[in-house]
């Protein structure tokens, strides 16, 4: 990398005055928006308590729309951040007075190969919508993350998506077969292979999870995987947390792998319960797991009884398995839908996506409890226990600025209990905006520094989602730049902004 | 031995520019391109488990910690590592993640790629890098730990690896399936066994030529193996008598079909979409040439042919030669004599962001330099 393109992460850009008129040429005038009013519901992401003005939003109808587009913008000089449905949740989509790409309208499913099980996707395509479509097929597209019903594959690839059935099946990196990318620099390149399997270097695994940074996805090549002959899904609820979690990790060190394995704590099954999303679940439970197992049904009627036996010797109350689909539908939809629910208890909502070792996950959820009883906030843990994969949310409102400060307090807490534990700070939501700060904590410079020089092989302007996922201050070359001019170049520290009265 | 030793090293040569040529139990020293290095740095004490919980289904281990210890060490809590390359169980975990080797089992559980959590290598200046981490799943930041799996040890020396494991199997049984017969027949079982709900942990089929080195008969035959549960197992060993005619062989096979090419001069993988790799299989497998070893996994659509393990016709030139890369295959090549490189494959990091990522990870080209290809 170079200085020059430290500074173009850093400074103003000038923007040509004819530019939405541009960019109206190739998409047309009504997929170019730049009136602050229009722009507004593109200024925040699935984590509302950050706020992000977007200069102008371009939305290309096809493929060659969107080439075009990156290649005015890199003519220009002009950074940009791609964004699918905005689901994301670490501010990774958000524009600062830059342009965003908008891919929802390449919704193309472009092949279905049913033999061969894969699918090859424009990236706008929603993710439950091919998992419609191949159903009908008997295939199915594993990765399923909660928001599936409205998030795209394009922004799957970037945030490189889980689930709660990646447990068994593995997340969208597994599941990626080959890409067709538009680099920012305007050239496109094609990544992995759709017919079989590359030597050299893994360009395709790099670019999965690479959060918008290293271009613009336009076709996704995916596998999909046959539907298991047999699903059970099992719910069972305890009167204590730590059996709960006890119960977890003796159900991972048995060997099996289930399909899925949820959990949601007290606080959470009563918020879903008084939701439009109810689903049945104990009310006075203080805690559940969603096991689900899948595969042969002979296998899987064994090892539902291992399970269920786990479950009874760990102190669960009740084991009730689904009778019929329709029931399993209802106990997942509740799971899915549990964040929307939370909408309930207040405006906004932070929540957090850190990872422990399985065997951690009652002393976490111990300290979780008592740092949430230090700062007085409410926190309803639901997650991918699993893989323990946590989902710490607290409902809070971000226009009291005593009770965000509190909010934030007892997430930086919860964050560092996560890393002092030997956890990852993001399973699979992303670094994006808000976990930036936590990256020096988990990864020291040099691993910091490879992945800033990686991102510039694929971006050397840095013009790609500029300002995320990796602090600036930690490339080598902002190091070289003497610290009497890093200050004006610094960004501004990373806080929730309260968000602005909409107009 | 430690990875600042390893770190003091590469420094070294980075300040000298000497290339160097990395090691450990030194099985894979004639595959991939020639190198040109005077030094060889070597892993080989660079061994052991750094970490294991058990209960975690996680281990680290360093990266010259040969596979059949890894296997020692999860076999105790009835616990594996799913990751057969083939070759000898004393090559080392470093190098099966740095060459991307996978056997068998990646049908079922996965290549290289999709079990390893973290790693931490030296770059080509010297830095100790950490990649991922050590829980089984994780995106922050940039993939370092994909990009690095397959890159042949020209990005950076791997010190370090996490790893996913899984349980041993309760049952793990293996069956021979007769694959005489009449090409129509052949294919026919082939699709049937492709349709209907088998989930084996491994599925080969194999030429007469190595059917033959196993003792096994003169043959082709299919290897399919089952593992999980009682009831799992027995179901799908009964679904497989209804297609076929399969008899149990001793588990054993597994470990001396991995082994049976130490020697070849000439191993090369093609793959392709696996029904297309299913309907061609019962014509490739009939062609037995002696001296060439072929082997197909259906499911995951890929051919292996490898030569010069045994005794037969120098036929490295024409396998190379016949072989064409098409818009509907890809060629992967392992080993090759020497001098065919250069006319076979000069180079899979031609383009521009490999030739990127070589430059910024090792910008004085001393790790294994030329083994994917040469700087332009």
């Amino acid at each position: 990398m170079t200085q020059t393109a430290v500074r173009a992460e850093t400074s103003a850009v000038d923007y040509p005055p004819d530019l939405a008129a541009r960019l109206a040429e190739i998409v047309g005038e009504q997929f170019v928006l730049n009136r602050p009013s229009e722009l507004l519901v593109y200024n925040s992401d699935g984590l509302p308590g950050y706020r992000r003005q977007p200069r102008l939003a371009v939305f290309p109808g096809t493929r060659d729309q969107a080439i075009a587009v990156v290649r005015l913008l890199a003519a220009e000089k002009i950074p940009f951040v791609p964004r699918g449905a905005g689901t994301g949740l670490s501010g990774g989509a958000l524009a600062d007075d830059i342009v965003i790409i908008g891919i929802h309208r390449l919704r193309k499913i472009i092949s279905v190969d049913v033999d061969n099980r894969r699918a090859t996707v424009e990236p706008g395509v929603v993710n439950l919508k091919l998992n419609r479509h191949v159903a009908a097929l008997g295939l199915l597209y594993a990765p399923d993350p909660s928001s599936e019903s409205a998030c795209t594959i394009g922004g799957n690839v970037a945030e490189n998506a889980g689930g709660p059935h990646c447990l068994k099946y593995g997340v969208t990196l597994n599941h990626v077969l080959g890409l067709t990318v538009v680099l920012p620099s305007g050239e496109v390149v094609e990544l992995g292979s759709k017919v079989g399997e590359k030597d050299g270097y893994d360009l395709r695994g790099a670019f999965i999870g690479s959060e918008g940074c290293f271009g613009l996805a336009l076709d996704v090549t995916v596998k999909l995987t046959p539907k298991p002959q047999a699903v059970r899904t099992l719910l069972a609820d305890f009167m204590s947390v730590n059996d709960a979690a006890q119960v977890t990790s003796a159900v991972i060190a048995s060997g099996i792998v289930p399909a899925a394995l949820e959990f949601m704590d007290g606080a959470t099954i009563r918020v879903v319960e008084d939701s439009i999303y109810a689903a049945g679940y104990p009310r006075d439970a203080q805690a559940i797991l969603l096991i689900e197992l899948d595969g042969l049904e002979a296998g899987v009627v064994a090892d539902l009884e291992t399970v269920r036996r786990i479950c009874i010797d760990g102190g669960a109350r009740n084991v009730r398995v689904a009778r019929d689909e329709a029931e399993r539908m209802k106990l997942w939809q509740g799971r899915k839908k549990a964040f929307g629910a939370m909408g309930r208890l207040a405006p906004h909502l932070i929540v957090q996506d850190a990872v422990i070792p399985r065997t951690k996950l009652p002393e976490i959820l111990e300290t979780i409890h008592q740092i949430s009883e230090k700062h007085h906030v409410l926190v309803c843990n639901v997650f991918h226990a699993g893989d323990g994969n946590l989902h710490p949310n607290i409902a809070y409102s971000a226009d009291d600025p005593a009770e965000s400060e509190r909010v934030h307090k007892a997430m930086r807490e919860i964050m560092q209990a996560c890393i002092a534990a030997g956890g990852s700070i993001t399973g699979e939501h992303g670094v994006g905006l808000d976990k930036m700060g936590y990256m020096e904590s988990i990864f020291p410079e040099t691993s910091l520094n490879a992945m800033c020089e990686l991102r510039s092989v694929f971006d050397p302007e840095r013009r790609s989602n500029p300002g995320k996922v990796v602090p600036v201050h930690s490339c080598r070359e902002w190091l070289a730049v003497p610290a009497s001019r890093r200050a004006e170049k610094e960004p501004p520290p990373l806080e929730a902004q309260p968000s602005r009265p909409v107009a | 031995m430690s990875s600042e030793t390893i770190s003091a090293s590469v420094r070294e040569s980075f300040a000298a520019r000497t290339p160097l040529r990395i090691a450990a139990a030194g099985s894979w020293l004639d595959a991939g391109r020639p190198v040109r290095a005077e030094s060889k740095l070597s892993l080989r004490d660079e061994s052991g488990v750094t970490s294991y919980v058990p209960a975690d289904l996680t281990i680290t281990v360093r990266g010259g910690t040969s596979l059949a210890a890894i296997e020692a060490t999860t076999k105790e809590r009835k616990q594996w590592l799913p990751l057969d390359p083939y070759g000898s169980s004393e090559g080392t975990i470093g190098a099966t993640i740095a060459t991307a080797s996978a056997g068998p089992l990646s049908s079922n559980f996965g290549l290289a790629r999709d079990l390893v959590l973290g790693l931490e290598f030296v770059n080509g200046r010297g830095e100790i890098v950490r990649a991922g981490g050590k829980v089984v799943k994780n995106v922050a930041g940039f993939d370092l730990s994909r990009l690095l799996t397959g890159s042949w040890g020209s990005l950076g020396v791997i010190t370090e690896a996490t790893l996913r494991l899984y349980a041993l199997p309760e049952i793990d049984r293996t069956f021979l399936v007769d694959l005489s017969g009449p090409e129509q027949r052949v294919t026919a079982v082939l699709q049937t066994m492709s349709t209907v709900p088998l989930t084996p942990y491994a599925f080969q089929l194999i030429s007469g030529s190595i059917t033959h080195a196993l003792q096994l008969g003169d043959q082709p035959v299919g290897l399919i193996r089952f593992g999980g549960n009682s009831a799992a197992v027995k179901t799908q060993a009964s679904a497989l008598a209804q297609i076929a005619n399969a008899e149990e062989v001793d588990i054993g096979v597994w470990t001396r079909l991995r082994q049976l090419e130490s020697g070849a001069h000439t191993a090369l993988r093609i793959s392709s979409l696996p029904q297309r790799i299913v309907g061609t299989a019962s014509r490739i497998l009939s062609d037995n040439v002696p001296g060439v070893f072929t082997s197909i996994d259906p499911r995951r659509g890929v051919i292996r042919v490898v030569a010069g393990a045994v005794d037969g016709a120098d036929s490295s030139n024409q396998i190379a030669a016949g072989v064409v890369q098409t818009d509907s295959s890809e060629i992967v090549f392992e080993k090759l004599p020497a001098d065919l490189w250069s006319v076979v494959s000069p180079s899979v990091v031609a383009d521009p962001l490999s030739q990127g990522i070589k430059r910024a990870y090792d910008p004085h080209n001393i790790l294994n330099p030329g083994i994917l290809g040469n700087l332009n």
